[in-house]
């Protein structure tokens, strides 16, 4: 059975913290690409985390993987520019 | 404040991403693992201190707000002060675990309403993880933002 609990917080957190993301950074320039990039690294990061913490529903950190959609989400939903 | 070199720019904020990824999942596996709301929030602040500290205070990409930080940082005392009377009215004692219910006092209708869903019986442990990692993590950026705010002052000043 999947748990809902990790994935349901991870979202609110990564929604919280992705709404403070504002990418009109002066020297650098992060376009969807780099993004993309982000979230491949992400999901690479999340698979050798494991199943943390030791639910055996996925083999992968739905935690981390729900943060990181969570940041994107928020990112483009709440994110204003500077 | 900001370094110069185009290359730290370039890796800081995906590293940033990840950083604060890993501390939130450091929180939501608190209650069974090694870790939880402090050393979780910590982790998160992490993140936002390595963008401030690449980018510059005024140009950082991850880069709190003054609301920001005081509604999160009343949230996250608010909300362990609430759970704890919550145990206190409905169980007994401040901060009893509602959602686990050990001595059987709790109502089945609150105890489900704060019941943690995972296949652990946590309870409300999680919830208390995730409002002292919330507290923790803007409590120690706000430091830091203060402290490169003070460094620009200065810098201005002279």
């Amino acid at each position: 059975m999947l748990s809902l609990g990790p994935i349901i917080f991870g979202l609110i957190l990564g929604l919280l913290i992705g709404s403070q993301l504002k990418l009109n950074v002066r020297d650098t320039h992060f376009t969807l690409g780099a993004f993309i990039i982000i979230l491949i690294a992400g999901i690479i990061v999340a698979w050798q985390s494991g199943n943390f913490p030791f639910y055996t529903d996925l083999p992968l950190s739905t935690a981390f993987l729900s943060a990181l959609i969570g940041i994107f989400v928020g990112k483009l939903i709440f994110a204003r520019s500077k | 404040m900001s370094q110069g070199s185009v290359i730290l720019k370039l890796v800081s904020l995906p590293i940033s991403i990840i950083l604060i990824c890993l501390g939130i999942m450091t929180i939501l596996g608190g209650h069974i693992t090694p870790g939880g709301g402090f050393q979780g929030g910590a982790m998160i602040a992490s993140g936002i201190i390595l963008s401030i500290l690449v980018y510059g205070i005024g140009n950082s990409p991850l880069e709190l707000s003054h609301t920001y930080i005081e509604v999160l940082e009343s949230v996250g005392a608010l909300g362990f002060v609430i759970f704890g009377l919550i145990g206190l009215f409905v169980g007994g004692f401040f901060l009893y675990n509602v959602g686990a219910d050990l001595l059987n006092v709790v109502p089945q209708s609150i105890q489900s309403v704060l019941h943690y869903p995972d296949v652990t019986n946590a309870g409300i442990i999680p919830y208390l993880n995730i409002f002292v990692g919330l507290k923790v993590f803007v409590g120690l950026s706000s430091i830091v933002i203060a402290f490169a705010g003070f460094k620009k002052l200065t810098e201005e000043g002279e």
